[in-house]
């Protein structure tokens, strides 16, 4: 077995059906479509909406992964389970919307000033921590401290960069500033992550007290996990259960047997192959979730032939990207346009789709100087669901242009390994959904930790970010970006060629979920939307 | 007698000794340490360098093995890299699952399948005979998670529906009849099939003829005379499926999600936990030499010649 990968997708399988795209709407490039949850059985009752919300019962879930390296650290979830169970317990500032917009959570606003060198967070009124006391601004000081820990940084505190902990200032209990030393534009992004939620001062994981919609009742290593509802939880009326079971499921098969027998009410990640078998139960819904995830093809823009941009033009025009996504993803994913940060408001819609043009990408190629054909080696790896399967796609595909692909196999773990070769000359990766200057600062800017395709010294591209990361504004930032996005769009490094759907199941009795598209299954873990019919 | 326990301990503590060095230096010899495994994809460099120091991966690696044996040596299996619990407490509830699921398939496997076995040998080339090899031989030649859904198809909530075929923290004792079954029908063929061959040699022999020349009743013939000469033979048999079952409930525990040591010992390797893999190896090793040792003693007890000799 490969080592667990902290992405949500690693449960889709080897993939056969195939299912017709569904088209993204390109009405307002600001929010991302979502997709309405498909029923199995009767199509009336896929998601929320149905009937009032009632409260109390028991909610078991059954979630992907977990195991010995459980934990209930607010600041150090790192597989599937632990950050279903984060997104019970704990509360950030900032929140993703459903559709990845960020809105406030616990925080009334943020708001930065006008260099973006100074952001100003007031709370929400009357907010209380799972054991009655109340989230002050001392407990948000608290937790950033803890985060950024120079000895023991945690896992938020490469997002960001320039927060210097010392500095913060705490003006009432429910207002205080945090300077950056340089402008941090994306503080409510990095704000809004799970990871980064907020905690009591003293905090003890052992003792795992927060603001999120569940409290801590009983946790077991590898196993399972109890919480029961926060009365003070900040959303009137929310959550509707009154206890909520988090179960281990490493294992495919066992998840959905467990649904299937009863067991628990809802799994997340359905294996694609399962799907199907499990549509034609009238007792199960499945939850179909567009999202941001992607599983790109990488050309080191340093290297032979990459360096040549037309090489990487007639690369991208090879790939039939309707054709790979069902053949890798079993037709459950949406066709990309060779830029990421899809869910990013500034996200380009409106460009061209590049479609497959194999004569076009024969004559950028002789241009180029491979008019008699070309040898490339391209690494994969089993680091993601989808990710070998579009290697041998891509392998046929290129054969039509006259490109020799000889595929070379490398361990999971040791994928993103210097002494493999990382960064390939042409290789694969897979990342999860982040807005556009994040996801850069990960993978696309000198300096970046998986700089793959050393595409960041690009000069035009590199002003057009830098400014984009300095400018407060939010029209303007996008102006920005949307630049950036479409020299990455003519000549940047990546093929994306498709982005993934996620797939959870519920049972009938189940209400209240909706698809997000965040890449976190389940509606990004929304339990406290969640209601059983009683 | 007893010396030879004395020496065969000796050995097998000797064989634990060597195992936990083969399996240390496995642990080292595979890419990426328990930090980059456990922080995964959001390893940064100075979190790795702090979790490094918290897991005491910086020492050289002989300095590390023998700080591990130090303890271990002192009753005291470490603590686990990924949990950060001790070795000892995190393993208590897994290994009496486990305990429990071998024991109870052993308990069922075992009597069924000598009877089985013995009844195929008094019914040679007969109907049932030929039913029990076949059956035996497809069940042997089949992988045991095979067998495991196999049976989750037929019986489980997809089937027939009469079990549930994922182990739940509340449920009933219906649950364990799958995994157990499974375990069952994988370590029984071997058994049957030999004690079917040993009661045959056995049943053909001159003193069970000779018995059955004086008169005897076939009840006391196959009793008194036959069954306690087939035992030896068949006890190894049965100690080597009991000691597979020690490694082979590391699949069925996946199959239906069963809190054991299988499981334990995936996630284990998965994060090299070397602390913890370490333990759970060495738990199914020492299983292993214990059950040969208690099968070979079987096996010698009930050989007239060695007991008779050694008194």
């Amino acid at each position: 077995m490969p080592a667990q990968s902290e992405d949500p997708t690693t449960a889709l399988n080897h993939l056969t059906s195939r299912r017709s795209l569904l088209k993204a709407g390109a009405a307002g490039a600001a929010v991302a479509p979502v997709l309405a949850a498909c029923g199995g059985g009767d199509s009336g009752s896929g998601g929320s909406g149905d009937g009032e919300p009632q409260t109390g019962g028991r909610l078991k879930v059954g979630v992907a992964g977990g195991g010995a390296s459980d934990t209930l650290d607010a600041h150090d979830p790192t597989d599937n389970v632990d950050i279903a169970r984060n997104h019970a317990l704990y509360a950030a500032l900032m929140r993703f919307d459903n559709d990845g917009t960020i809105e406030p959570y616990l925080a009334e606003s943020l708001e930065p000033n006008e260099d973006g060198t100074e952001w100003t967070l007031v709370l929400k009124e009357g907010l209380t921590f799972h054991d009655g006391t109340p989230v002050t601004t001392e407990a948000v000081v608290y937790s950033l401290k803890r985060i950024l820990d120079p000895d023991n940084p945690m896992r938020g505190a490469g997002d960001m960069p320039g927060v210097d902990p010392e500095k913060l200032e705490v003006v009432s209990d429910l207002e205080m500033t945090i300077p950056v030393d340089e402008p941090l534009v994306t503080l409510p992004e990095a704000l809004a992550e799970y990871y980064n939620c907020v905690v009591p001062v003293d905090y003890d994981p052992a003792n795992p007290i927060g603001a999120g919609p569940f409290k801590f009742s009983e946790f077991k290593v590898g196993e399972y996990s109890v919480f029961e509802r926060h009365e003070g939880f900040h959303i009137e009326g929310l959550p509707y259960v009154d206890e909520l079971e988090i179960v281990n499921f490493p294992e495919d098969d066992a998840r959905v047997n467990a649904l299937n027998s009863g067991n628990v009410q809802v799994i997340s990640q359905v294996p694609h192959v399962q799907v199907a078998i499990m549509e034609g139960d009238p007792n199960v819904n499945i939850l179909e979730s567009e999202t941001g995830m992607w599983l790109p093809f990488t050309m080191n823009v340093e290297e032979a032939p990459f360096d040549d941009v037309r090489v990487r033009q007639a690369f991208r025009l090879i790939v039939d990207r309707q054709e790979m996504i069902d053949q890798a993803l079993a037709g459950y994913g949406q066709v990309g346009n060779d830029m990421y940060a899809r869910m990013d408001p500034s996200y380009p819609e409106d460009l061209p789709q590049r479609d497959q043009d194999i004569a076009e990408a024969k004559r950028l190629l002789a241009e180029a100087g491979h008019e008699d054909g070309l040898e490339v080696e391209l690494v994969t790896s089993d680091i993601s669901a989808g990710v070998v399967a579009a290697a041998e796609v891509f392998q046929e595909q290129a054969r039509e242009a006259g490109v020799t692909v000889t595929l070379r196999r490398v361990n999971p773990s040791d994928y993103w390994n210097p002494e493999e070769g990382f960064p390939y000359a042409f290789g694969q990766d897979f990342w999860s959904a982040r807005n556009y200057i994040t996801q850069t600062a990960q993978g696309s800017v000198v300096g970046a930790p998986y700089n793959e395709t050393m595409w960041g010294e690009h000069e035009e591209w590199l002003e057009h970010l830098e400014e984009a990361r300095q400018t407060a504004d939010e029209d303007a930032r996008h102006e920005l970006i949307r630049k950036a996005q479409e020299i990455e769009h003519e000549e940047g490094g990546y093929i994306v060629w498709g982005f993934v759907n996620l797939l959870d199941a519920y049972h009938v009795s189940v209400h209240g979920l909706e698809p997000a598209v965040s890449g976190h299954p389940l509606g990004s873990y929304a339990f406290h939307t969640m209601w059983l019919e009683q | 007698m007893t010396r030879l326990i004395v020496v065969r301990l000796f050995f097998g503590a000797l064989t634990l000794w060597a195992v936990s060095l083969v399996v240390f230096a496995a642990t080292q010899a595979l890419p990426g340490d328990a930090a980059q495994l456990i922080l995964g994809r959001d390893a940064t460099p100075e979190r790795l360098e702090a979790l490094r120091d918290q897991l005491n991966l910086h020492e050289p690696v002989a300095v590390q093995y023998m700080q591990w044996l130090q303890g271990l040596l002192q009753g005291d299996l470490g603590t686990s890299f990924s949990n950060r619990l001790p070795v000892a407490e995190y393993l208590t509830d897994p290994v009496r699952s486990s305990l429990t699921l071998m024991g109870l398939s052993a308990l069922v496997a075992t009597p069924i399948a000598l009877f089985v076995g013995a009844f195929s040998a008094l019914r040679r080339d007969r109907a049932f005979d030929h039913t029990s090899s076949m059956g035996t031989l497809v069940l042997a030649s089949v992988p045991e998670f095979v067998v495991g859904i196999l049976l989750i198809l037929l019986l489980g909530p997809g089937g027939l529906g009469v079990f549930p075929s994922v182990y739940a923290r509340e449920g009933g004792p219906e649950q364990w009849v799958l995994p157990v079954l499974t375990l069952a029908l994988a370590v029984a063929p071997p058994i049957v099939r030999m004690m079917r061959a040993t009661m045959i040699e056995v049943l053909e022999s001159e003193y069970v003829q000779q018995a059955r020349l004086k008169g005897m009743g076939e009840r006391t013939v196959l009793w008194r005379h036959a069954a306690p000469n087939a035992i030896g033979p068949v006890a190894q048999v049965v100690a080597l499926q009991l000691a597979w079952l020690a490694g082979g409930v590391v699949a069925i525990e996946f199959l239906f999600n069963f809190p054991g040591v299988g499981k334990v010992l995936m996630d284990a390797i998965g994060n090299r936990d070397v602390p913890l893999i370490q333990a759970v190896v060495l738990l199914i090793a020492g299983i292993y030499i214990l059950v040969n040792l208690v099968a070979d003693v079987i096996g010698l007890a009930a050989n007239p010649k060695v007991r008779v000799a050694n008194r």
